[in-house]
Protein backbone atom coordinates (compact mmCIF):
# COMPACT_ATOMS: atom_id res chain seq x y z
CA UNK A 1 0.00 0.00 0.00
CA UNK A 2 3.03 2.28 0.47
CA UNK A 3 3.34 2.61 -3.24
CA UNK A 4 -0.23 3.78 -3.60
CA UNK A 5 0.22 6.62 -1.14
CA UNK A 6 3.04 8.00 -3.22
CA UNK A 7 0.69 8.12 -6.17
CA UNK A 8 -1.88 10.58 -4.91
CA UNK A 9 -1.92 12.37 -8.21
CA UNK A 10 -2.86 9.13 -9.93
CA UNK A 11 -5.85 8.74 -7.63
CA UNK A 12 -6.89 12.28 -8.44
CA UNK A 13 -6.37 11.79 -12.16
CA UNK A 14 -8.44 8.61 -12.10
CA UNK A 15 -11.34 10.23 -10.30
CA UNK A 16 -11.39 13.57 -12.06
CA UNK A 17 -13.09 12.55 -15.33
CA UNK A 18 -16.02 10.97 -13.50
CA UNK A 19 -16.22 13.83 -11.02
CA UNK A 20 -16.18 16.53 -13.68
CA UNK A 21 -18.86 14.96 -15.89
CA UNK A 22 -21.07 14.01 -12.97
CA UNK A 23 -20.76 17.38 -11.26
CA UNK A 24 -21.27 19.43 -14.41
CA UNK A 25 -24.28 17.60 -15.78
CA UNK A 26 -25.96 16.23 -12.70
CA UNK A 27 -25.13 18.23 -9.57
CA UNK A 28 -24.54 21.68 -11.03
CA UNK A 29 -27.95 21.74 -12.78
CA UNK A 30 -29.67 21.16 -9.45
CA UNK A 31 -27.82 24.05 -7.86
CA UNK A 32 -28.48 26.35 -10.79
CA UNK A 33 -32.13 25.37 -10.68
CA UNK A 34 -32.30 26.83 -7.19
CA UNK A 35 -30.54 29.95 -8.47
CA UNK A 36 -32.89 30.49 -11.43
CA UNK A 37 -35.90 30.05 -9.18
CA UNK A 38 -35.27 33.52 -7.73
CA UNK A 39 -35.71 35.22 -11.09
CA UNK A 40 -38.49 36.21 -13.41
CA UNK A 41 -37.23 35.02 -16.75
CA UNK A 42 -38.62 33.97 -20.10
CA UNK A 43 -35.40 32.17 -20.99
CA UNK A 44 -34.18 34.73 -23.50
CA UNK A 45 -34.41 38.36 -22.34
CA UNK A 46 -32.37 39.45 -19.29
CA UNK A 47 -33.27 37.88 -15.96
CA UNK A 48 -35.16 39.99 -13.43
CA UNK A 49 -34.56 39.44 -9.74
CA UNK A 50 -37.82 38.16 -8.30
CA UNK A 51 -36.83 37.22 -4.76
CA UNK A 52 -39.15 34.66 -3.25
CA UNK A 53 -42.07 35.74 -5.43
CA UNK A 54 -42.01 32.52 -7.49
CA UNK A 55 -42.36 30.52 -4.31
CA UNK A 56 -45.15 32.74 -3.04
CA UNK A 57 -46.98 32.19 -6.33
CA UNK A 58 -46.29 28.50 -6.11
CA UNK A 59 -47.90 28.23 -2.71
CA UNK A 60 -51.04 29.91 -4.04
CA UNK A 61 -51.08 27.80 -7.21
CA UNK A 62 -53.85 25.20 -7.11
CA UNK A 63 -52.48 23.26 -10.08
CA UNK A 64 -49.14 22.89 -8.35
CA UNK A 65 -50.76 21.35 -5.28
CA UNK A 66 -52.85 19.12 -7.48
CA UNK A 67 -49.69 17.93 -9.18
CA UNK A 68 -48.04 17.25 -5.83
CA UNK A 69 -51.11 15.31 -4.72
CA UNK A 70 -50.89 13.22 -7.88
CA UNK A 71 -47.21 12.65 -7.22
CA UNK A 72 -48.14 11.36 -3.79
CA UNK A 73 -50.67 8.97 -5.36
CA UNK A 74 -47.89 7.65 -7.54
CA UNK A 75 -45.62 7.21 -4.54
CA UNK A 76 -48.35 5.51 -2.53
CA UNK A 77 -49.37 3.13 -5.31
CA UNK A 78 -45.74 2.33 -6.09
CA UNK A 79 -44.66 1.69 -2.54
CA UNK A 80 -47.80 -0.20 -1.52
CA UNK A 81 -48.20 -1.98 -4.85
CA UNK A 82 -44.78 -2.73 -6.25
CA UNK A 83 -42.97 -3.62 -3.04
CA UNK A 84 -45.45 -6.12 -1.53
CA UNK A 85 -46.17 -7.63 -4.94
CA UNK A 86 -42.47 -7.79 -5.74
CA UNK A 87 -41.80 -9.41 -2.39
CA UNK A 88 -44.57 -11.96 -2.95
CA UNK A 89 -43.21 -12.85 -6.38
CA UNK A 90 -39.66 -13.09 -5.08
CA UNK A 91 -40.72 -15.39 -2.26
CA UNK A 92 -42.66 -17.58 -4.64
CA UNK A 93 -39.88 -17.77 -7.22
CA UNK A 94 -37.29 -18.43 -4.56
CA UNK A 95 -39.42 -21.16 -3.02
CA UNK A 96 -39.53 -24.77 -4.08
CA UNK A 97 -42.77 -24.57 -5.99
CA UNK A 98 -41.51 -22.33 -8.75
CA UNK A 99 -37.75 -22.28 -8.43
CA UNK A 100 -37.23 -24.14 -11.66
CA UNK A 101 -39.71 -22.13 -13.71
CA UNK A 102 -37.32 -19.52 -15.10
CA UNK A 103 -40.03 -18.20 -17.38
CA UNK A 104 -41.75 -16.39 -14.50
CA UNK A 105 -38.67 -14.40 -13.61
CA UNK A 106 -37.98 -13.60 -17.24
CA UNK A 107 -41.51 -12.41 -17.94
CA UNK A 108 -42.06 -10.48 -14.72
CA UNK A 109 -38.92 -8.45 -15.28
CA UNK A 110 -39.70 -7.85 -18.95
CA UNK A 111 -41.76 -4.64 -18.58
CA UNK A 112 -38.85 -3.01 -16.74
CA UNK A 113 -36.63 -3.11 -19.81
CA UNK A 114 -39.21 -1.82 -22.26
CA UNK A 115 -39.06 1.88 -23.06
CA UNK A 116 -41.65 3.84 -21.08
CA UNK A 117 -42.74 5.42 -24.35
CA UNK A 118 -43.62 2.02 -25.75
CA UNK A 119 -45.37 1.03 -22.52
CA UNK A 120 -47.34 4.29 -22.52
CA UNK A 121 -48.48 3.94 -26.10
CA UNK A 122 -49.48 0.30 -25.66
CA UNK A 123 -51.54 1.09 -22.57
CA UNK A 124 -53.05 4.10 -24.27
CA UNK A 125 -54.50 1.75 -26.84
CA UNK A 126 -55.41 -0.73 -24.17
CA UNK A 127 -57.59 1.90 -22.51
CA UNK A 128 -58.96 3.18 -25.83
CA UNK A 129 -62.68 3.81 -25.72
CA UNK A 130 -63.52 2.15 -29.02
CA UNK A 131 -61.34 -0.90 -29.48
CA UNK A 132 -59.35 -0.90 -26.21
CA UNK A 133 -59.14 -4.20 -24.46
CA UNK A 134 -60.64 -3.01 -21.19
CA UNK A 135 -63.83 -1.75 -22.78
CA UNK A 136 -64.10 -4.65 -25.22
CA UNK A 137 -63.85 -7.07 -22.32
CA UNK A 138 -66.47 -5.18 -20.32
CA UNK A 139 -68.85 -5.13 -23.27
CA UNK A 140 -68.26 -8.81 -23.89
CA UNK A 141 -69.51 -9.67 -20.40
CA UNK A 142 -72.47 -7.31 -20.64
CA UNK A 143 -71.09 -4.48 -18.51
CA UNK A 144 -71.53 -1.95 -21.30
CA UNK A 145 -72.34 0.88 -18.96
CA UNK A 146 -68.94 0.44 -17.27
CA UNK A 147 -67.12 0.97 -20.53
CA UNK A 148 -65.74 4.49 -20.70
CA UNK A 149 -62.94 6.74 -21.75
CA UNK A 150 -60.64 5.72 -18.93
CA UNK A 151 -58.00 8.37 -19.44
CA UNK A 152 -60.57 11.07 -20.12
CA UNK A 153 -62.30 10.75 -16.77
CA UNK A 154 -60.74 13.33 -14.43
CA UNK A 155 -61.70 11.38 -11.34
CA UNK A 156 -60.20 8.11 -12.54
CA UNK A 157 -57.35 8.93 -14.90
CA UNK A 158 -54.63 9.24 -12.27
CA UNK A 159 -55.43 5.81 -10.84
CA UNK A 160 -55.58 4.32 -14.30
CA UNK A 161 -52.03 5.64 -14.75
CA UNK A 162 -50.96 4.24 -11.37
CA UNK A 163 -51.91 0.75 -12.57
CA UNK A 164 -49.55 1.13 -15.52
CA UNK A 165 -46.71 2.20 -13.23
CA UNK A 166 -47.21 -0.83 -10.99
CA UNK A 167 -47.38 -3.07 -14.06
CA UNK A 168 -44.11 -1.67 -15.36
CA UNK A 169 -41.96 -1.69 -12.24
CA UNK A 170 -43.02 -4.54 -9.97
CA UNK A 171 -40.49 -6.81 -11.68
CA UNK A 172 -37.62 -4.56 -10.63
CA UNK A 173 -38.35 -5.06 -6.95
CA UNK A 174 -38.93 -8.76 -7.52
CA UNK A 175 -35.37 -9.10 -8.80
CA UNK A 176 -33.92 -7.01 -5.98
CA UNK A 177 -35.76 -9.08 -3.36
CA UNK A 178 -34.80 -12.34 -5.08
CA UNK A 179 -31.19 -11.29 -4.68
CA UNK A 180 -31.65 -10.58 -1.00
CA UNK A 181 -33.50 -13.85 -0.43
CA UNK A 182 -30.72 -15.81 -2.07
CA UNK A 183 -28.41 -14.62 0.68
CA UNK A 184 -30.71 -15.81 3.45
CA UNK A 185 -29.91 -19.29 4.81
CA UNK A 186 -32.20 -21.70 3.03
CA UNK A 187 -33.36 -23.47 6.19
CA UNK A 188 -34.86 -20.24 7.47
CA UNK A 189 -36.69 -19.67 4.21
CA UNK A 190 -37.86 -23.24 3.95
CA UNK A 191 -39.32 -23.10 7.40
CA UNK A 192 -41.03 -19.83 6.57
CA UNK A 193 -42.11 -21.03 3.17
CA UNK A 194 -43.91 -24.08 4.48
CA UNK A 195 -46.30 -21.73 6.23
CA UNK A 196 -45.36 -18.58 4.34
CA UNK A 197 -47.38 -19.86 1.45
CA UNK A 198 -50.49 -19.12 3.48
CA UNK A 199 -49.19 -17.62 6.69
CA UNK A 200 -48.47 -14.00 5.92
CA UNK A 201 -47.78 -13.60 9.62
CA UNK A 202 -44.76 -15.90 9.46
CA UNK A 203 -43.40 -14.14 6.42
CA UNK A 204 -43.82 -10.82 8.15
CA UNK A 205 -42.05 -11.96 11.30
CA UNK A 206 -39.27 -14.07 9.80
CA UNK A 207 -38.42 -13.15 6.24
CA UNK A 208 -39.14 -9.43 6.25
CA UNK A 209 -36.88 -8.65 9.21
CA UNK A 210 -34.01 -10.58 7.62
CA UNK A 211 -34.12 -8.61 4.40
CA UNK A 212 -35.24 -5.37 6.08
CA UNK A 213 -32.24 -3.40 4.79
CA UNK A 214 -32.99 -4.35 1.21
CA UNK A 215 -36.61 -3.37 1.72
CA UNK A 216 -35.54 0.03 3.08
CA UNK A 217 -33.30 0.60 0.10
CA UNK A 218 -36.13 -0.45 -2.21
CA UNK A 219 -38.57 1.96 -0.61
CA UNK A 220 -36.13 4.81 -1.22
CA UNK A 221 -35.63 3.68 -4.81
CA UNK A 222 -39.39 3.32 -5.22
CA UNK A 223 -40.15 6.81 -3.92
CA UNK A 224 -37.54 8.50 -6.06
CA UNK A 225 -38.67 6.38 -9.01
CA UNK A 226 -42.33 7.32 -8.55
CA UNK A 227 -41.41 11.00 -8.37
CA UNK A 228 -39.55 10.66 -11.65
CA UNK A 229 -42.73 9.75 -13.52
CA UNK A 230 -42.76 12.04 -16.50
CA UNK A 231 -42.53 10.16 -19.79
CA UNK A 232 -45.56 8.04 -18.99
CA UNK A 233 -47.82 10.98 -18.20
CA UNK A 234 -46.41 13.22 -20.91
CA UNK A 235 -47.33 10.58 -23.50
CA UNK A 236 -50.53 9.17 -22.04
CA UNK A 237 -52.43 12.26 -20.87
CA UNK A 238 -49.99 15.19 -20.86
CA UNK A 239 -51.41 16.13 -17.48
CA UNK A 240 -55.01 16.32 -18.63
CA UNK A 241 -57.94 16.26 -18.59
CA UNK A 242 -57.96 19.68 -16.92
CA UNK A 243 -54.75 19.04 -14.93
CA UNK A 244 -56.26 15.97 -13.24
CA UNK A 245 -53.17 13.86 -13.99
CA UNK A 246 -50.62 16.65 -13.70
CA UNK A 247 -47.50 15.76 -11.70
CA UNK A 248 -44.68 18.03 -10.65
CA UNK A 249 -42.50 17.13 -13.63
CA UNK A 250 -45.20 17.65 -16.27
CA UNK A 251 -46.27 20.93 -14.70
CA UNK A 252 -42.67 22.10 -14.54
CA UNK A 253 -42.24 21.12 -18.18
CA UNK A 254 -45.32 22.95 -19.44
CA UNK A 255 -44.65 26.06 -17.35
CA UNK A 256 -41.07 26.25 -18.59
CA UNK A 257 -41.15 25.14 -22.19
CA UNK A 258 -44.71 26.00 -23.21
CA UNK A 259 -45.46 29.07 -21.08
CA UNK A 260 -41.81 30.21 -21.16
CA UNK A 261 -41.67 30.87 -17.42
CA UNK A 262 -38.15 29.66 -16.73
CA UNK A 263 -37.96 31.11 -13.25
CA UNK A 264 -41.27 29.64 -12.22
CA UNK A 265 -40.37 26.30 -13.78
CA UNK A 266 -37.13 26.32 -11.82
CA UNK A 267 -39.05 27.01 -8.63
CA UNK A 268 -41.19 23.94 -9.38
CA UNK A 269 -38.01 21.93 -10.00
CA UNK A 270 -36.61 23.04 -6.67
CA UNK A 271 -39.87 22.12 -4.97
CA UNK A 272 -39.70 18.64 -6.55
CA UNK A 273 -36.19 18.17 -5.18
CA UNK A 274 -37.20 19.31 -1.69
CA UNK A 275 -40.29 17.09 -1.68
CA UNK A 276 -38.33 14.09 -3.00
CA UNK A 277 -35.72 14.26 -0.31
CA UNK A 278 -38.29 15.15 2.31
CA UNK A 279 -40.29 12.02 1.48
CA UNK A 280 -37.20 9.86 1.49
CA UNK A 281 -36.16 11.15 4.91
CA UNK A 282 -39.68 10.73 6.33
CA UNK A 283 -39.93 7.19 4.97
CA UNK A 284 -36.60 6.34 6.58
CA UNK A 285 -37.84 7.55 9.95
CA UNK A 286 -41.02 5.51 9.64
CA UNK A 287 -39.17 2.38 8.54
CA UNK A 288 -36.54 2.73 11.27
CA UNK A 289 -39.23 2.97 13.92
CA UNK A 290 -41.03 -0.02 12.39
CA UNK A 291 -37.85 -2.03 12.62
CA UNK A 292 -37.66 -1.56 16.36
CA UNK B 1 -38.90 -32.73 -0.72
CA UNK B 2 -40.96 -31.52 -3.62
CA UNK B 3 -42.98 -34.69 -3.66
CA UNK B 4 -43.69 -34.28 0.01
CA UNK B 5 -44.59 -30.65 -0.23
CA UNK B 6 -47.24 -30.95 -2.89
CA UNK B 7 -49.50 -33.43 -1.22
CA UNK B 8 -48.99 -31.59 2.03
CA UNK B 9 -50.32 -28.25 0.85
CA UNK B 10 -51.89 -28.95 -2.46
CA UNK B 11 -54.56 -26.30 -2.18
CA UNK B 12 -52.44 -23.26 -1.40
CA UNK B 13 -49.85 -24.38 -3.93
CA UNK B 14 -52.52 -24.48 -6.61
CA UNK B 15 -53.74 -21.02 -5.63
CA UNK B 16 -50.24 -19.60 -5.90
CA UNK B 17 -49.71 -21.27 -9.24
CA UNK B 18 -52.95 -19.74 -10.45
CA UNK B 19 -52.00 -16.28 -9.21
CA UNK B 20 -48.60 -16.49 -10.85
CA UNK B 21 -50.06 -17.68 -14.12
CA UNK B 22 -52.57 -14.87 -14.05
CA UNK B 23 -49.80 -12.33 -13.46
CA UNK B 24 -47.84 -13.94 -16.27
CA UNK B 25 -50.75 -13.37 -18.63
CA UNK B 26 -51.17 -9.78 -17.41
CA UNK B 27 -47.49 -9.19 -18.15
CA UNK B 28 -47.49 -10.69 -21.61
CA UNK B 29 -50.95 -10.06 -22.96
CA UNK B 30 -50.76 -6.30 -23.62
CA UNK B 31 -47.67 -6.87 -25.75
CA UNK B 32 -49.15 -9.83 -27.58
CA UNK B 33 -52.41 -7.97 -28.16
CA UNK B 34 -50.48 -5.16 -29.79
CA UNK B 35 -48.46 -7.46 -32.04
CA UNK B 36 -51.59 -9.31 -33.16
CA UNK B 37 -53.41 -6.07 -33.91
CA UNK B 38 -50.47 -4.60 -35.80
CA UNK B 39 -51.36 -6.92 -38.68
CA UNK B 40 -54.97 -5.81 -39.02
CA UNK B 41 -56.67 -3.15 -41.04
CA UNK B 42 -58.06 -0.21 -39.14
CA UNK B 43 -61.54 -1.53 -39.72
CA UNK B 44 -60.79 -5.02 -38.48
CA UNK B 45 -59.24 -3.58 -35.34
CA UNK B 46 -62.53 -1.94 -34.32
CA UNK B 47 -64.63 -4.90 -35.36
CA UNK B 48 -62.48 -7.60 -33.86
CA UNK B 49 -59.92 -6.33 -31.34
CA UNK B 50 -59.38 -9.73 -29.71
CA UNK B 51 -58.63 -12.21 -32.45
CA UNK B 52 -55.92 -12.92 -34.97
CA UNK B 53 -55.94 -10.97 -38.23
CA UNK B 54 -57.89 -12.74 -40.94
CA UNK B 55 -55.47 -11.53 -43.54
CA UNK B 56 -52.20 -10.16 -42.15
CA UNK B 57 -51.48 -6.68 -43.48
CA UNK B 58 -47.69 -6.76 -43.57
CA UNK B 59 -47.61 -3.44 -45.37
CA UNK B 60 -48.42 -1.80 -42.01
CA UNK B 61 -44.83 -2.47 -41.06
CA UNK B 62 -43.35 -0.97 -44.17
CA UNK B 63 -45.52 2.10 -43.89
CA UNK B 64 -44.88 2.54 -40.15
CA UNK B 65 -41.13 2.33 -40.76
CA UNK B 66 -41.34 5.09 -43.37
CA UNK B 67 -43.94 7.31 -41.73
CA UNK B 68 -42.23 7.37 -38.34
CA UNK B 69 -38.74 7.71 -39.91
CA UNK B 70 -37.58 4.77 -37.80
CA UNK B 71 -34.48 4.21 -39.95
CA UNK B 72 -32.61 7.45 -39.17
CA UNK B 73 -33.84 7.47 -35.57
CA UNK B 74 -32.51 3.96 -35.11
CA UNK B 75 -29.08 5.02 -36.35
CA UNK B 76 -29.09 8.04 -34.01
CA UNK B 77 -30.12 5.90 -31.07
CA UNK B 78 -27.35 3.40 -31.73
CA UNK B 79 -24.68 6.12 -31.98
CA UNK B 80 -25.81 8.01 -28.87
CA UNK B 81 -26.42 4.91 -26.78
CA UNK B 82 -23.18 3.14 -27.56
CA UNK B 83 -20.94 6.18 -27.25
CA UNK B 84 -22.47 7.06 -23.88
CA UNK B 85 -22.14 3.47 -22.64
CA UNK B 86 -18.47 3.29 -23.62
CA UNK B 87 -17.66 6.63 -22.00
CA UNK B 88 -19.57 5.75 -18.82
CA UNK B 89 -17.88 2.37 -18.46
CA UNK B 90 -14.40 3.80 -19.07
CA UNK B 91 -14.75 6.72 -16.71
CA UNK B 92 -16.84 4.76 -14.21
CA UNK B 93 -14.52 1.76 -14.01
CA UNK B 94 -11.55 4.02 -13.40
CA UNK B 95 -13.34 5.93 -10.65
CA UNK B 96 -14.68 2.75 -9.09
CA UNK B 97 -11.16 1.29 -9.08
CA UNK B 98 -9.74 4.12 -7.01
CA UNK B 99 -12.80 4.33 -4.78
CA UNK B 100 -12.76 0.63 -4.08
CA UNK B 101 -9.08 -0.32 -3.92
CA UNK B 102 -7.41 2.74 -2.36
CA UNK B 103 -7.56 4.57 0.92
CA UNK B 104 -7.61 8.37 0.93
CA UNK B 105 -9.18 11.13 2.96
CA UNK B 106 -12.11 12.17 0.79
CA UNK B 107 -13.10 8.61 -0.12
CA UNK B 108 -16.15 8.41 2.16
CA UNK B 109 -17.44 11.74 0.96
CA UNK B 110 -16.98 10.85 -2.69
CA UNK B 111 -18.84 7.57 -2.30
CA UNK B 112 -21.82 9.39 -0.79
CA UNK B 113 -21.51 12.13 -3.42
CA UNK B 114 -21.77 9.65 -6.26
CA UNK B 115 -24.49 7.55 -4.62
CA UNK B 116 -26.57 10.71 -4.19
CA UNK B 117 -26.93 10.80 -7.96
CA UNK B 118 -29.19 7.76 -7.89
CA UNK B 119 -31.80 9.72 -5.95
CA UNK B 120 -31.79 12.93 -7.97
CA UNK B 121 -35.17 13.57 -9.56
CA UNK B 122 -33.78 13.94 -13.06
CA UNK B 123 -36.64 16.07 -14.31
CA UNK B 124 -35.70 18.76 -11.84
CA UNK B 125 -32.53 19.15 -13.91
CA UNK B 126 -34.23 19.53 -17.29
CA UNK B 127 -34.58 23.30 -17.24
CA UNK B 128 -31.09 24.13 -15.94
CA UNK B 129 -29.52 21.50 -18.18
CA UNK B 130 -31.27 23.01 -21.16
CA UNK B 131 -29.93 26.44 -20.21
CA UNK B 132 -26.46 25.06 -19.52
CA UNK B 133 -26.33 23.23 -22.85
CA UNK B 134 -27.52 26.30 -24.68
CA UNK B 135 -24.85 28.49 -23.13
CA UNK B 136 -22.18 25.87 -23.91
CA UNK B 137 -23.48 25.79 -27.51
CA UNK B 138 -24.01 22.07 -27.16
CA UNK B 139 -27.63 21.93 -28.28
CA UNK B 140 -28.56 19.77 -31.24
CA UNK B 141 -25.24 18.11 -31.59
CA UNK B 142 -24.00 14.55 -31.57
CA UNK B 143 -22.39 15.25 -28.19
CA UNK B 144 -25.49 16.76 -26.63
CA UNK B 145 -26.92 13.62 -25.08
CA UNK B 146 -23.57 11.92 -24.49
CA UNK B 147 -22.65 14.01 -21.45
CA UNK B 148 -25.95 13.99 -19.51
CA UNK B 149 -26.42 10.29 -20.22
CA UNK B 150 -22.95 9.61 -18.90
CA UNK B 151 -23.47 11.83 -15.86
CA UNK B 152 -26.74 10.17 -14.87
CA UNK B 153 -25.49 6.63 -15.36
CA UNK B 154 -22.20 7.10 -13.52
CA UNK B 155 -23.67 6.63 -10.02
CA UNK B 156 -25.22 3.22 -10.67
CA UNK B 157 -22.20 2.16 -12.74
CA UNK B 158 -19.73 3.12 -10.02
CA UNK B 159 -21.99 1.52 -7.42
CA UNK B 160 -22.08 -1.82 -9.24
CA UNK B 161 -18.40 -1.87 -10.21
CA UNK B 162 -17.06 -0.73 -6.84
CA UNK B 163 -19.35 -3.18 -5.05
CA UNK B 164 -18.01 -6.00 -7.18
CA UNK B 165 -14.38 -4.93 -6.73
CA UNK B 166 -14.73 -4.74 -2.97
CA UNK B 167 -14.94 -8.51 -2.95
CA UNK B 168 -11.53 -8.91 -4.63
CA UNK B 169 -8.75 -9.98 -2.24
CA UNK B 170 -5.96 -7.53 -1.38
CA UNK B 171 -3.44 -9.98 -2.81
CA UNK B 172 -4.38 -8.87 -6.30
CA UNK B 173 -2.55 -5.56 -5.97
CA UNK B 174 0.24 -7.08 -3.92
CA UNK B 175 0.93 -9.58 -6.68
CA UNK B 176 0.87 -6.74 -9.17
CA UNK B 177 3.39 -4.71 -7.18
CA UNK B 178 5.68 -7.71 -6.82
CA UNK B 179 5.66 -8.12 -10.58
CA UNK B 180 6.54 -4.46 -10.98
CA UNK B 181 3.19 -3.32 -12.34
CA UNK B 182 2.34 0.37 -12.24
CA UNK B 183 -0.99 1.45 -10.77
CA UNK B 184 -2.51 1.63 -14.22
CA UNK B 185 -0.94 -1.70 -15.05
CA UNK B 186 -2.72 -3.27 -12.10
CA UNK B 187 -5.96 -1.70 -13.24
CA UNK B 188 -5.60 -2.73 -16.85
CA UNK B 189 -4.04 -6.15 -16.52
CA UNK B 190 -5.42 -7.48 -13.26
CA UNK B 191 -8.58 -5.68 -12.24
CA UNK B 192 -10.33 -5.12 -15.57
CA UNK B 193 -10.26 -8.79 -16.62
CA UNK B 194 -11.64 -9.81 -13.24
CA UNK B 195 -14.30 -7.12 -13.53
CA UNK B 196 -15.83 -8.52 -16.72
CA UNK B 197 -19.07 -9.89 -15.20
CA UNK B 198 -19.84 -6.60 -13.46
CA UNK B 199 -18.90 -4.67 -16.59
CA UNK B 200 -21.37 -6.80 -18.54
CA UNK B 201 -24.17 -5.91 -16.14
CA UNK B 202 -23.25 -2.24 -16.11
CA UNK B 203 -23.14 -2.32 -19.90
CA UNK B 204 -26.64 -3.78 -20.13
CA UNK B 205 -28.15 -1.38 -17.59
CA UNK B 206 -26.49 1.59 -19.26
CA UNK B 207 -27.55 0.41 -22.67
CA UNK B 208 -31.19 0.02 -21.69
CA UNK B 209 -31.27 3.34 -19.81
CA UNK B 210 -29.84 5.28 -22.73
CA UNK B 211 -31.80 3.39 -25.35
CA UNK B 212 -35.09 4.16 -23.61
CA UNK B 213 -34.29 7.68 -22.41
CA UNK B 214 -36.88 10.23 -23.42
CA UNK B 215 -36.94 13.47 -21.44
CA UNK B 216 -33.38 14.72 -22.04
CA UNK B 217 -33.73 13.91 -25.70
CA UNK B 218 -37.06 15.73 -25.80
CA UNK B 219 -35.63 18.91 -24.33
CA UNK B 220 -32.12 18.95 -25.79
CA UNK B 221 -32.74 17.69 -29.33
CA UNK B 222 -34.97 19.68 -31.62
CA UNK B 223 -33.24 18.91 -34.91
CA UNK B 224 -35.27 16.17 -36.62
CA UNK B 225 -32.10 14.67 -38.09
CA UNK B 226 -30.66 13.99 -34.62
CA UNK B 227 -33.73 12.57 -32.87
CA UNK B 228 -33.60 9.21 -31.17
CA UNK B 229 -36.10 6.34 -31.31
CA UNK B 230 -38.19 7.26 -28.23
CA UNK B 231 -38.73 10.72 -29.73
CA UNK B 232 -39.73 9.16 -33.02
CA UNK B 233 -42.24 6.95 -31.24
CA UNK B 234 -43.65 9.92 -29.36
CA UNK B 235 -44.73 11.20 -32.77
CA UNK B 236 -47.26 8.40 -32.76
CA UNK B 237 -48.94 9.98 -29.74
CA UNK B 238 -49.54 13.11 -31.74
CA UNK B 239 -49.66 13.40 -35.46
CA UNK B 240 -50.22 9.78 -36.49
CA UNK B 241 -52.72 8.81 -33.86
CA UNK B 242 -55.41 8.40 -36.49
CA UNK B 243 -53.95 5.10 -37.51
CA UNK B 244 -53.68 2.76 -34.58
CA UNK B 245 -52.64 -0.28 -36.56
CA UNK B 246 -49.75 1.66 -38.02
CA UNK B 247 -48.81 2.75 -34.53
CA UNK B 248 -48.90 -0.83 -33.30
CA UNK B 249 -46.69 -1.93 -36.17
CA UNK B 250 -44.20 0.85 -35.37
CA UNK B 251 -44.14 -0.06 -31.70
CA UNK B 252 -43.66 -3.73 -32.53
CA UNK B 253 -40.67 -2.86 -34.69
CA UNK B 254 -39.06 -1.17 -31.70
CA UNK B 255 -40.28 -3.62 -29.09
CA UNK B 256 -39.10 -6.86 -30.67
CA UNK B 257 -35.36 -6.05 -30.81
CA UNK B 258 -35.48 -4.75 -27.22
CA UNK B 259 -37.09 -7.97 -26.05
CA UNK B 260 -34.65 -10.11 -28.02
CA UNK B 261 -31.76 -8.17 -26.51
CA UNK B 262 -33.25 -8.62 -23.06
CA UNK B 263 -33.84 -12.33 -23.51
CA UNK B 264 -30.28 -12.90 -24.69
CA UNK B 265 -28.66 -10.95 -21.85
CA UNK B 266 -31.14 -11.40 -19.01
CA UNK B 267 -28.94 -13.91 -17.21
CA UNK B 268 -26.13 -11.35 -16.82
CA UNK B 269 -28.54 -8.53 -16.12
CA UNK B 270 -30.29 -10.09 -13.16
CA UNK B 271 -27.10 -11.72 -11.86
CA UNK B 272 -25.29 -8.40 -11.76
CA UNK B 273 -28.25 -6.49 -10.40
CA UNK B 274 -28.52 -8.95 -7.59
CA UNK B 275 -24.82 -8.52 -6.83
CA UNK B 276 -25.29 -4.76 -6.71
CA UNK B 277 -28.51 -4.88 -4.73
CA UNK B 278 -27.09 -7.10 -2.01
CA UNK B 279 -24.25 -4.70 -1.41
CA UNK B 280 -26.71 -1.83 -1.12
Amino acid sequence: MQMFLRHKWIIAAGLIPALVIYTMFSIYPILSSVYYSFFKWDGFSPKQWHGLQNYVNLIGDGVFWQSIRNNLYFVLFSVLGEIPLGLYLAMMLNGKLFRRDGIFRTVFFMPVVISTIVVSLIWNMFYNYQFGLVNTALRAVGLDHWAQNWLGNPGLAIFVLCIVVVWQYTGLYMVIFLAALQNVPSEVLEAAELDGAVGIKRTWHIVVPIIADTIFASVVLCISGALRAFDLIYIMTNGGPSHSTEVGATYMFSQTFSSMKYGYGSAISTAIIIISFGLIIISQFILRSLKR
Amino acid sequence: MEQRLRPKRPFSAQIHRLVLLLLLVINIYPLLWMVLNSLKTEQELTMNPFGIARQPVWSNYIEAWKVAKLGPYLVNSIIVTLSAVVLTLLVGALAAFFLSRFEFKSKGFLLVYFTFGMLIPIHATLVPLFIEMRSLHLMDNRLTLLLPYTAFNLPITIFILAGFMNAFPKEVEEAGIMDGCSVMGIFGRLILPMLTPALATAFIINFLNNWNEFSFALVLITDGALKTLPLGLANFAGQYNRSYTLQMAGLTIVLVPTLLFYLSVQKYLTAGMTAGAVKG
